[in-house]
């Protein structure tokens, strides 16, 4: 099946982007278009507009700042998972990066991309979540950063206005030690979508005290979710075993999965909670 | 399962040494290919070329009301759209391919575009050639179609249930087969115990990279031409009756094939190229997208199979009650077939003398089913294979014990009381590959250890009561080079290069010299199909035949031109040479199947001036002498009668090839993902033309099977496609399995050349059998269906916690 | 404006092209007479699209041609030619990491991605980097094999040997043609 038709814009600085997205509401912003034109094939949407993003040399790359992280929205999956930075200050995102799509998906697609194609089982999403990025939007109107948790509304849905384009994404610096982990179980080993997927990060002093616990999933909501009672579980207790059972039992409840063809909501509610548990116990041991 | 397996010493074999016949040489058809050079069915373009695209039911059981192509036809540049209407009389004809002078199955046909009935989700109702591809699919937008959904029905039982919607004839039953051998009720009163398990496989995709692709045109006398991606050209004659034209006015070039595994058996796209170019009298291509090669191609049959096993104490088995119930889809193609190979191996490659096999394959509005990689073997193997093990464990008996006791050999008969004639080495591969598993890998709580194997057995070469047959043309040219003509379809498997290698070995000439023209119905003598595994032993006997009377005019001549008696000339590296009678008694045969070695001996005894000659002179003077250089051959396979209707008693198939597959497995108890952790193969390949090639089939298959075990599941709702992309059907990546070993015995005893048997089919069969036996072993409890899903997984791990394990050492 | 102008290095043979703006890479090449770059699913699920974009291996059937505008691509008959064939290539026919062929040019391309970045990788580097080329054929263990023997090949061969000039090609002095991927 040919692509559809449609008109191909292509901005050469942000200015330009926004201002195309302010006068033309009902075109859609193009950056890796690993998903866009998978959808655009399969005839799930037929926007008038694209909006090429890729000549915006401003969105790519990683740069650290004071407080945080930044990185251009237009930065690949294969650029982050090399990434010196990200491996150091966010390698949870790197190991979420690292099972993302395929080696030649990961050359295209971008982490803008993923966060505004809004997917349930958003690879990167997780990360986000657990190491509480913030998404930055910019418009004529502004710019505005939100963080990752309120980020998703369901399916494809986000808080992103029409005339909004994300530029980049923050990763706050972490103060003390942190542990993480990342599971994530899919059909097949490469490039599958995600059945579940989990990413906990975990602030342990050295008497074994979890000081704060982000527990996020994938995969098993309409929206990538953070499991506020499994973190309240943790949070500033002891870390142990009954914890740990604790928080998996949360998170498991907490979800609202589907069935589908891959998997029935049942085993995707089981499997979360088997996933949170390991996740736990491997970030405990970073932690510590 | 016990920890040490020693492999069983091979019986005495004879091999012959042989020069360029059973070395790993690079495929003739390799270079090509790497470097991008070979042209697929879908890289052809002609000039005027227009493209076309199918328009397809939206659903699966209904009523056109209404078929409208007006405006699809009035769009500027469609150059045209023909619907049922159009062609009354087109059918296409389902019944074996490729085959000649047999009367076809009444009412077996489908309509090549549907006209009022439809029975499958993607069923073709209207084909539409434009100047671009884009125009053809905005066509195919304005086509209007008003269809009525009709009650349909998607599961075989309910199929056969007196009161639902018709699919197929009067009772939905496309094919029924019985097969009845000595005595069952006095089997089963023998015996001490009966084990019954009912096993159920899924449909599968063949999922080769490259989809259904073609170019058609008119030539200048008028003759339809197609050029295509298909295992079979003799389906010229599928679509001259299609058409209403004379055979010769159609003619079929295949390309190489990126990928078949059975499902370009079928008639794909040629009909519908046909129809567009005659009518059009311009060149169309038709390339299919994965989503449509999805729909509009055979999937693998869903079977349920239930075993009735009565065995004695001893772990002999007395009797075998099998029934089968496979799901042809909306219309038969090769599921009567399938069915019978199913059926006739039902109790695979064990001896059971008291027998009994009642099998149906019923129509639904499901995709339709048809030939896969094994034919309906691998159905069979999954479930005697697990039965197997559920009897071994029932007996408390150690399974590869059991199959010992039971094994078929030589000179035994098949469930149809067909005598095994060649080596049966099913005990001499199950244990190579037993043994080749290790170390067992030490276990956790939630990551259960478990080992499988599976002994399997699958024919080579088509049913005999088809007489089948195929033609090879070999010749030599003036400067000592080869030429084959064959019209073998190529799809992957080496069957080009086999028939290279082996004219190579027959004229002594290396391999680089040999040229193969593959694959014109109206150039390349016929060949027959590349399916049922029967190219290397029914083309490459045809080649082995012709190239052996070139050999003769050779050897003749040369022996005249060395003043030297025919029989002591030897033919090897493009040159006649005096095969010295001291050193070919002495000679050890592993140096003389090396081509270094064996000049070395001959220059070493003789003085190389006087005693060798190029075959460039040699054929020279052989032509001007008047004599053959080059030969068209016909072989023939063994011709039988059909089964005797009442016991399906007789003989089906030329030969057979035995093999096994072991596998070592880690089962997670709290998700139910099942990582594969070593696999090992071991066929009896009977000669191995190239062992490298023969590799690659094992390696090959076993990973499609492993993929059939684990992983791969074309779901079908309410007959929809739930899994209508490679996002949703997975096939393995590299990732996903480790390599399986492959251990290669070879018997010399086949029917193919030089003792050669098939291993395309074959390969694949044991793979998933061995996996599920292995993830019974970790759990203690059986997932009796295909593919071990983590849920299923999961669900046994559940049952398993209450089921106290066997003793490792039973 | 659905026409876009744009300038594709293909093989190291530059091209000034209108392109429709919805054209994808992979159909703009196979339209030039690329057709070694093969079309199995249009959705990136397959990986035979495989060309190197600037160096990466991507499927340039989730590529527009637009997108690649001004970009160096390479196929996998820029690699070398049956007379002069890159030793990767060569690997591949020899370790009988080939059937059915149709998957080959994405593998070889994505193994020359992998060996300009990591020129000994190991087993389980090989296979993460294949991981997106599907192969229905060969179960893949001859294909990591050859992969392999490729890196052996190239380490021994020390300097990268210069690139084929394909037919019809000039190799001009202040432009001069190497192997794809390797473009300056």
């Amino acid at each position: 099946m040919t692509l559809p038709r449609f008109e191909l814009l292509q901005p050469a600085s942000v200015g330009e982007a926004v201002e195309l997205l302010a006068s033309r509401p009902e075109a859609i912003s193009l950056a890796g278009g690993t998903a866009l034109l998978v959808d655009l094939r399969s005839r799930r949407t037929a926007p008038p507009a694209l909006i090429d993003l890729g000549r915006i040399g401003d969105l790519r790359g990683v740069t650290q700042g004071a407080n945080e992280i930044s990185i251009g929205a237009m930065t690949t999956i294969a650029e982050l998972l090399n990434h010196p930075m990200i491996k150091e200050r966010a390698p949870l995102l790197a190991q979420a990066c690292a099972t993302f799509g395929s080696p030649l998906v990961r050359n295209r697609a971008t982490i803008g991309g993923n966060v505004v194609h809004a997917s349930p089982a958003a690879e990167l999403a997780p990360a986000l979540l657990a190491l509480d990025a913030s998404i930055e939007f910019k418009s004529v109107r502004g710019r505005r950063l939100v963080r990752a948790v309120d980020v998703w509304k369901g399916p494809g849905k986000t808080t992103r206005k029409a005339d909004e384009l994300v530029t980049s994404i923050r990763i706050p610096h972490a103060a003390g030690r942190w542990g993480h982990a990342w599971r994530k179980l899919g059909l097949r080993k490469a490039d599958a979508i995600a059945v579940a997927s989990v990413a906990v990060r975990l602030s342990l002093r050295d008497d074994g005290t979890c000081d704060e616990a982000r527990i996020a999933l994938g995969a098993v909501a309409p929206t990538p979710l953070r499991v506020a009672k499994a973190e309240a579980a943790l949070a500033g207790k002891a870390f142990a075993d009954e914890r740990v059972l604790e928080a998996a039992k949360a998170a498991a409840d907490a979800c609202s999965p589907i069935d589908d063809v891959r998997a029935s909501a049942a085993y995707r509610r089981r499997v979360v909670g088997v996933l949170v548990r390991r996740a736990l116990a491997e970030a405990g041991l970073g932690g510590r | 399962m016990s920890p040490c397996v020693t492999p069983k010493p091979l019986p005495p074999h004879d091999l012959p040494p042989l020069k360029q016949v059973g070395k790993p040489l690079r495929r003739v058809d390799a270079l090509a290919k790497a470097v991008g050079s070979t042209v697929y069915a879908g890289d052809y373009a002609m000039p005027h070329m227009l493209h076309a695209k199918v328009f397809r039911s939206p659903i699966a059981s209904g009523r056109i009301v209404r078929l409208d192509v007006a405006k699809a036809r009035a769009l500027a540049g469609v150059a045209c759209v023909l619907t049922g209407a159009d062609l009354p009389d087109a059918k296409l004809a389902t019944d074996m391919p490729g085959q000649t002078g047999r009367a076809a199955r009444t009412g077996s046909d489908a309509p090549v575009l549907a006209t009022d009935v439809v029975r499958f989700h993607g069923e073709p109702i209207a084909l539409v050639a434009a100047e671009t591809l884009e125009l053809a699919e905005r066509a195919l937008g304005l086509i209007d179609l008003q269809i009525e959904p009709t009650p349909g029905v998607f599961c075989p039982q309910k199929a056969l249930e007196p009161d639902a919607p018709k699919v197929y004839g009067d009772d939905n039953v496309v094919a029924r087969w019985h097969v009845e051998k000595g005595d069952v009720a006095k089997g089963m009163a023998d015996a001490d115990l009966v084990v019954e398990n009912t096993f159920e496989m899924p449909f599968v995709e063949h999922a080769y990279l490259e989809p259904e692709a073609g170019v058609a045109w008119l030539d200048e006398g008028d003759v339809i031409t197609i050029r295509v991606c298909t295992q079979v050209v003799e389906h010229f004659r599928t679509v001259a009756k299609a058409l209403g034209l004379p055979q010769n006015k159609v003619r079929v070039i295949g390309t190489m094939v990126g990928g078949g595994f059975g499902s370009k058996e079928d008639v794909t796209v040629e009909i519908f190229l046909a129809l567009l170019a005659r009518a059009t009298r311009r060149p169309v291509k038709l390339v299919y997208t994965r989503e449509e090669s999805f729909l509009a191609s055979a999937k693998r049959h869903p079977f349920k199979i239930t075993h009735r096993t009565g065995v004695r104490r001893t772990g002999r088995i007395t009797a075998a009650e099998i029934t089968m119930l496979a799901d042809s889809g909306a219309y038969p193609y090769l599921s009567p077939y399938v069915l019978l190979y199913a059926t006739a191996m039902a109790t695979g490659p064990y001896r059971i003398d008291n027998v009994r096999i009642d099998s149906v394959a019923a129509a639904t509005n499901q995709p339709f089913t048809s030939a896969f990689r094994g034919f309906g073997g691998p159905q069979a193997a999954l479930a005697y294979e697990s039965q197997m093990d559920e009897i071994a464990k029932a007996l408390i008996l150690d399974p590869l014990e059991l199959r010992r006791i039971n094994y078929l050999k030589t000179g035994e008969t098949t469930a149809t009381g067909q005598t095994i004639r060649s080596a049966a080495w099913s005990e001499e591969c199950a244990t190579r590959a037993l043994a080749a598993l290790g170390e067992k890998t030490p276990e956790t709580s939630t990551r259960k250890i478990g080992r499988g194997f599976a002994s399997t057995f699958q024919s080579y070469g088509r049913i005999t009561w088809f007489h089948d047959t195929s033609r090879a043309w070999v010749g030599m040219e003036m400067d000592g080079t080869v030429v084959i003509r064959c019209g073998v379809p190529d799809i992957g498997a080496g069957q080009a290069n086999s028939l290279c290698q082996i004219a190579a070995e027959v004229l002594g000439v290396p391999l680089e010299r040999v040229s193969i023209y593959a694959t014109d119905s109206a150039l390349t003598p016929l060949a027959g199909t590349s399916t049922a595994t029967r190219q290397l032993y029914m083309s490459g006997n045809a080649v082995l035949q012709a190239a052996g009377v070139v050999r003769a005019s050779l050897v003749q001549k040369a022996a005249e031109m060395l003043g030297v008696e025919p029989g002591e000339v030897e033919l090897e590296n493009g040159e006649a040479v005096v095969r010295s009678p001291l050193s070919a008694a002495t000679r050890p045969s592993a140096l003389s199947s090396s081509l270094e070695e064996g000049d070395r001996t001959a220059s070493a005894s003789s003085g190389p001036s006087t005693k060798r000659i190029a075959l460039s002179e040699v054929a020279a003077k052989a032509a001007a002498g008047g004599l053959p250089l080059a030969h068209l051959a016909q072989f023939n396979a063994p011709f039988t009668d059909g089964l005797d209707p009442e016991t399906g008693q007789g003989d089906i198939w030329p030969d057979f090839t035995f093999g096994a597959q072991a596998v070592e497995v880690a089962v997670d108890v709290e998700t139910g993902e099942v990582e594969l952790l070593k696999s090992v193969a071991c066929h009896d390949v009977g000669r191995a033309i190239n062992p490298a090639a023969a590799r690659g089939q094992i390696a090959g298959g076993s990973h499609q099977g492993l993929g059939y075990a684990l992983m791969e599941e074309y779901v079908v709702k309410d007959g929809m496609t739930q899994t209508p992309t490679l996002a949703e059907y997975l096939i393995p990546t590299a990732v996903d399995f480790p390599d399986t070993q492959v251990i290669l015995l070879e018997s010399g005893t086949g029917v193919g050349p030089f003792g050669a048997k098939g291993i395309g089919e074959p390969a694949l069969t044991p793979a998933a059998p061995a996996v599920a036996n292995a993830v019974a072993d970790a759990l203690g409890v059986r997932v009796f269906s295909l593919p071990l899903t983590r849920e299923k997984v999961l669900a046994a791990a559940d049952a398993g916690k209450n089921v106290k394990r066997p003793d490792p050492n039973w | 404006m659905t026409e876009k102008k744009i300038t594709l290095r293909v093989n190291g043979r530059t091209h000034e092209l209108s392109v429709a703006a919805n054209a994808s890479l992979l159909e703009t090449l196979r339209a030039l007479g690329h057709v070694d770059v093969k079309s199995g699913c249009d959705k990136g699920d397959c990986g035979a699209c495989t060309v190197l974009l600037d160096g990466k291996a991507v499927p340039s059937c989730l590529v527009l041609a637009a997108q690649a505008d001004g970009a160096t691509i390479t196929t996998v008959s820029g690699l070398g030619t049956a007379e002069h064939p890159h030793p990767i290539q060569e690997a591949f026919a020899d370790a009988g990491a080939i059937q059915c062929g149709f998957c080959t040019p994405g593998l070889i391309l994505s193994t020359k991605a992998l060996l300009d970045a990591n020129p000994d990788p190991t087993e389980a580097e090989i296979r993460e980097a294949i991981s997106g080329n599907l192969c229905r054929c060969t179960g893949y263990a001859q294909i990591v094999e050859a992969v392999r023997l490729a890196a052996e090949r190239l380490a021994s061969e020390g300097v990268a040997r210069p690139g084929a000039i394909l037919p019809g090609e000039v190799a001009r002095a202040d432009q001069p043609i190497r192997r794809g991927g390797e473009m300056p």
